[in-house]
């Protein structure tokens, strides 16, 4: 149908250059408009949705690690079990799992504005539990508590004030870890 | 040598401007990890400090919670204390902490699919809030909220990441997120593309 003179190909490609420019306006380079666009998804997503205030203190508190050869552990699973209105004590339940072990604890709220720490391990073994808890402010020093798991694994922290705070496990000092080294977990707020 | 020439003290939330202001800073987090490595961990405070708003939102784009995507982001920063010198290159540190930041969210909706129990809990992402009652900024933002609510779910996630990213910093992670090479900054790309030819179109919005 077409009978115009001229080869084909050149013809083609004039065809798709003229095409190009609304074709593909991703292509095109990025401008002001473009700038500005982003700038208003920003502002809306900050405000939306702006992260936790003390989102980067968690992040460094948990970093503040004197051995760096650590294995993480992930939190699993939280549960709240006796929150109803009724509920005289409330308790949370968290899971960390990592490759060699699995860190279950129970958060109890008690009297006095403290709180029980019920843990137990798996599988069961002789290691040491810290607890460490963060500061009231900034310029107070982190605190640390120690126990030992007995031998089905459960360990106890009691009279553990409210705040942020990271579980660390630690073989015990005179070896048969089997290999394992510390375990951290992120930080809780209790 | 002065590593942060416009920290800024005293300010509750952090919030960095993505202007040319932090045009040095993927050189400053690159020192902040050599600093790191050489055993000076106060170095990566700064690097905490300025990445976390973003590594969380990358979380929050994977559909988190709040409180799974503040785990995520502790998650990856001790994966890479772990890792301090495994990374090749200090200055891939943003690249990576995004990737990881993505791998660790996947791990975490991996789990909860896999879980009926949290989901009997009512424990799933947080009911999105009304734009209308939290921000009073002007009609443009408006206008650009209901435009972008009719993009693809993919690109809602990549623009969301992009917006919150700073300029120096497109580059690497538009690898992270293994977007085309090129497509945001120097050139467009298709989902800005798409938003941009809706704003453009509607009469009410206003790039300023």
């Amino acid at each position: 149908m077409n009978d115009m003179p001229g080869p084909p190909e050149r013809r083609y490609d004039k065809g798709l250059s003229a095409a190009l420019p609304s074709a593909a306006p991703e292509l095109e380079e990025i401008d002001d408009i473009d700038f500005a666009i982003l700038d208003q998804l920003r502002t809306i997503y900050d405000v939306l949705d702006p992260p936790p205030p003390d989102l980067a203190d968690r992040v460094r508190f948990c970093l503040a690690l004197d051995n760096l050869n650590v294995e993480i552990s992930r939190l699993q699973r939280e549960t709240l079990v006796g929150s109803g209105a009724r509920s005289t004590e409330r308790t949370r339940t968290i899971t960390f799992d990592s490759t060699n072990l699995t860190i279950m604890v129970s958060i109890v709220e008690m009297a006095g504005d403290e709180v029980r720490l019920d843990g137990w391990l798996a599988p069961a073994r002789p290691l040491r539990v810290e607890l460490r808890v963060a500061g009231a402010s900034p310029n107070v020093a982190d605190v640390s508590h120690f126990v030992e798991t007995d031998d089905t694994g459960r360990f106890v922290f009691c009279g553990v004030r409210h705040g942020l705070a990271q579980l660390l496990v630690h073989p015990l000092a005179d070896g048969m870890a089997e290999g394992l080294g510390t375990i951290v977990t992120p930080s809780l707020m209790l | 040598m002065n590593l942060s020439p416009e920290t800024k003290r005293g300010t509750g939330i952090d919030t960095v401007p993505a202007g040319p202001a932090n045009a040095d800073r993927p050189a400053r987090m690159a020192m902040c990890l050599e600093r790191a490595r050489s055993g000076d961990m106060a170095a990566l405070d700064q690097a905490v400090r300025e990445l976390s708003p973003l590594l969380w939102h990358v979380a929050r784009s994977q559909g988190l919670s709040a409180e799974d995507a503040a785990d995520v982001v502790q998650t990856t920063w001790l994966e890479l204390v772990r890792q301090l010198n495994v990374i090749r290159s200090p200055q891939t540190l943003i690249a990576w902490l995004v990737r990881v930041t993505r791998r660790e969210s996947w791990r975490v909706n991996t789990r909860q699919h896999r879980d009926p129990a949290r989901e009997a809990l009512g424990e799933t992402v947080d009911p999105w809030p009304e734009l209308e009652e939290r921000l009073e900024t002007g009609e443009r933002h408006r206008v650009l909220w209901h435009h972008f609510q009719r993009l693809s779910e993919s690109c809602r996630v990549l623009l969301r990441i992009i917006a919150l990213t700073d300029r120096p910093d497109y580059e690497a992670v538009a690898k992270a997120l293994k977007m085309p090479r090129g497509s945001i900054g120097p050139t467009r790309g298709r989902c800005l593309s798409k938003l941009r030819a809706m704003l453009v179109a509607d009469s009410t919005w206003s790039a300023r």
